[in-house]
């Protein structure tokens, strides 16, 4: 061994990435405001500006883009620039002048400038079958023939609020897309299938029957080997199971696809943060640019669009017109599935007589 | 541009429309061979509606448990490339600030090791690397640490702590996200790397009720700003929005404890009865602003689905200072304690959130010494299935 | 009462993983919980993650992810 091997460093110490403006001007910032779609200006106390301006990406990134956003910081912003959670990349500068040509350079490259205020910001998003075992769909194809159709939302400020669209390939959320204004799901719809040979070698199976959350899953013998049975009817398609023992494919071909989910927030402003309901339960995937999910999403933001009031969220508005009004408005079927069967499902059935006829 | 080795009709429908096309950035990077495999094998993706990714296996870097995800083709005699193609994820720097010259070093880094294909970020927070060999785990890793960045959470442990912009660009950041990201990612790097809990357990620090890292929905603990005194009035710049904000409609109505009123030319606000839900100073930012008495509402449990159903965060502390010189040992002794008790009863792969149900919120406060508050709920329970036990009579 | 070393402790962990392998999958907290009781007051928390970290860092055992963390032999 050379080199001493480094380790626990932690990440680099962020004040070293700080523009100078910032530096000077941290926890000093008066106001802020939106000067144009994409584009605003922080004034600090001291009278500094601090202009920044977005652009959307689509998360999956070559390092090519990457350097090639590094040149433009240089060339325009002294080198500073920082991303949002949202996966959008922001350019910081000082010099107003330069803001127009910054945008022009940016989208000249192919993304696009947008994403504040009353929009639709970039879809958080995960792995999809770019990257992931347990996916029951892909996300980047998703999220992008999705994205194609809302671009005039990414653009403009029009909507009545900000609207948060997300997407999960699978229950595991590892986009946590569950309190999205839209959230679009995969889902899987049929019990695993054992591969029962390989489990033994694979798996622990006291882990594994502990994994069901429902107790669908049952040590057996099967053929001489040691193996598990899955009661079908007691599946919930969770794919827990298949994260601790691989050998419990749950992911299918025939039968995965995409669920959608509305109405959910995180911020505190008004009302409390609340989760996504289900609106839709099940499209199948139909790659690659799962026209019927595209034309969902579309329907349900116009039908928003032209409905809430201004201020009012996805959630806020459905919560002031009521359900039923919202699936007759939606052209969305209404079925079993949207009835809660899970832990604490009486929570959401109708106590009170209080209903618009 | 790169002569393709798969034809690829699916994907190249991906190439069209005018957001950023995935397609087009893997296209980018494909003067790689794995590169050209994960094309490759994506398409088939496409083809059969089913991901060709497997998980699990024993890969790392030496000493950590986390940061390197197992990654491997089904189809490895058709991918060779890809066979392996793990993904690796790199603690980001707070608020995800950077220049020029860090970002180039770290494709510098990831070109020499790996498919130059990444996310920026992750769903945690995390700088991703999608895709390398199992020969250049190490490599990668005495590469990254060489230029001061090291990998993030993954796994039972705690998961890289992200922020919001904060203080460094938000005039509604009532303490130092940054510095409390980074503070904490460094106290706790034992636990960043090596797995000891149950399950894994993030951060999220926001800087205001705003809530732009989503703590609330997306983190164990969630540490969001908040203010206690008055929210700070400039009725100039009031009277200025009244012109194009209908101060009625959309300040007073919408205010959900309806403690601002507006005569024309004064706003007043009980300030008492504020929830500090910050929908006043998000539609007038010139005019209002939060209090100067500033700190962070803690907040414990929040999760996705998996495995007993999603929750959010809880209140546990209303009101905690957040002062940098206290190097947050409120907070940490607050961890201490919980991942003392989580880490030794918790079952595998149950979240703080769910153990906190499974005991009982009463019990779990108990345990880790914090006195019940009426803060803590919603309302006070409505059954009277009381646990009593002799404390009654004292 | 004797002091207890960190080898001691490692070695006790390193024991048992091996007398597990193939029966039961043992997370870190496993063991440390298991070495506690086995060696009583002499043994804390602490102590265990030094042990365990000594057995990582030298190779001894490793983690493996499945669904959870474990730590296990290293693959021949």
């Amino acid at each position: 061994m050379a080199e001493e091997r480094i380790t626990d460093i932690g990440p680099p110490n962020y004040e070293q990435f700080l523009p100078p403006v910032i530096k000077k001007n941290y926890g000093k910032w008066d106001h802020h405001e939106i000067l144009k779609p994409g584009v605003m200006v922080h004034v600090a106390e001291s009278g500094d500006k601090l202009f920044t301006v977005r652009c959307g990406t689509p998360r999956l990134l070559a390092i090519t883009s990457i350097r090639k956003f590094a040149d433009i910081a240089d060339k325009y912003c002294d080198g500073h620039l920082r991303w949002t959670s949202r996966n959008n990349v922001e350019f910081l500068l000082t010099d107003e002048s330069k803001i127009e040509a910054l945008i022009a350079e940016v989208e000249e490259y192919g993304f696009p400038i947008g994403g504040m205020g009353n929009c639709i910001s970039n879809i958080v998003h995960t792995q999809g079958w770019v990257h992931c075992h347990s996916a029951a769909s892909d996300a980047s194809g998703t999220v992008k023939a999705v994205m194609d159709e809302l671009m005039p939302h990414f653009q403009n400020m029009e909507l009545p609020a900000k609207l948060r669209v997300a997407y999960a390939c699978c229950l595991n959320m590892c986009g946590a897309v569950h309190c999205s204004d839209i959230a679009i799901l995969g889902v899987h719809t049929r019990a695993p299938v054992i591969e029962h040979d390989d489990l033994p070698k694979m798996c622990e199976i006291p882990t594994l029957v502990a994994s069901c959350p429902t107790g669908a899953i049952r040590p057996a013998t099967v053929d001489g080997v040691q193996s598990v049975e899955i009661v079908d009817e007691q599946c919930m398609f969770c794919g827990n199971c298949y994260t601790v023992c691989p050998a419990v494919k749950i992911n299918n071909a025939q039968t995965d696809g995409i669920s959608i989910w509305v109405g959910g927030k995180v911020s505190n402003a008004r009302v409390a943060p609340k989760f996504s309901k289900l609106a839709i339960p099940f499209i199948p995937n139909n790659p690659p640019r799962w026209p019927e999910v595209v034309d969902a999403v579309v329907k349900i933001i116009n039908v928003y669009a032209e409905n809430a009031r201004k201020h009012e969220r996805m959630g806020e508005w459905i919560d002031r017109i009521g359900w039923p009004k919202f699936f007759e408005l939606t052209d969305i079927e209404f079925t079993k599935y949207h009835i809660d069967d899970f832990k604490h499902a009486g929570e959401t059935y109708m106590r009170t007589a209080q209903l618009r006829h | 541009m790169t002569e393709m080795k798969y034809k690829t009709p699916l994907l190249d429908e991906l190439e069209k429309g005018p957001w950023p096309s995935f397609v087009k950035e893997m296209k980018k990077e494909a003067h790689r061979p794995m590169v050209q495999d994960a094309i490759g094998q994506l398409e088939r993706s496409y083809e059969e509606h089913i991901s060709h990714w497997k998980h699990g296996g024993l890969v790392g870097v030496m000493g950590y448990g986390g940061g390197v995800i197992g990654r491997y083709s089904d189809l490895p005699e058709e991918f060779p490339e890809v066979a392996a193609f793990h993904t690796h994820r790199v603690n980001q720097p707070s608020a995800w600030f950077y220049t020029s010259e860090a970002l180039r070093t770290l494709c510098d880094i990831w070109e020499r090791h790996g498919s130059g294909l990444t996310n920026m970020h992750g769903s945690t927070g995390d700088i991703v690397f999608l895709g390398s060999t199992t020969e250049e785990i190490e490599p990668l890793f005495a590469d990254l640490t060489k230029h001061g960045f090291d990998l993030g959470g993954s796994g039972s442990n705690m998961r890289t702590p992200s922020c919001c912009v904060g203080p460094a660009r938000c005039e509604w950041a009532c303490y130092d996200t940054l510095d409390a990201c980074y503070n904490i990612t460094q106290e706790f790097q034992d636990e960043l790397h090596r797995p000891f809990f149950p399950y894994k357990y993030k951060f999220k620090f926001a800087g205001c009720p705003n809530d732009c890292v989503a703590s609330i929905a997306r983190s164990d603990c969630s540490v969001m700003g908040t203010w206690k005194d008055e929210i700070q009035v400039n009725q100039a710049a009031v009277l200025d929005y009244a012109k194009t904000v209908d101060i009625d409609a959309e300040i007073c109505d919408l205010c959900p404890t309806r403690c601002v009123e507006w005569d024309g030319k004064t706003l007043e606000i009980d300030n008492s009865n504020c929830v500090k839900c910050m929908h006043c100073i998000n539609v007038m930012p010139k005019a209002l602003k939060p209090g100067k008495e500033r700190g962070a509402t803690i907040l414990i449990g929040g999760k996705a689905p998996i495995i007993g159903g999603a929750l959010l965060c809880s209140v546990f502390v209303p009101f905690l200072e957040m002062d940098k010189d206290s190097d947050y040992e409120d907070l940490k002794e607050l961890t201490e304690a919980i991942w003392d008790l989580w880490g030794e009863h918790g079952k595998l792969r149950e979240r703080v959130g769910e153990f906190i149900q499974r005991v009982g919120m009463s019990n779990f406060l108990e345990e880790i010494g914090l006195d019940p508050v009426p803060e803590m709920v919603m309302a006070p329970r409505s059954n009277p299935y009381i646990f009593f036990d002799d404390e009654i009579f004292e | 009462m004797a002091d207890v070393t960190i080898d001691q402790v490692a070695d006790a962990m390193f024991e048992l993983v091996s007398s597990m392998k193939g029966k039961r999958d043992l997370k870190p907290m496993d063991v440390s919980k298991q070495m506690m009781e086995k060696f009583g007051d002499d043994v804390d928390k602490k102590m265990c993650k030094k042990a365990l970290r000594q057995l990582i860092d030298s190779g001894r055992l490793t983690y493996k992810y499945a669904g959870g963390s474990y730590v296990t032999l290293p693959e021949a």
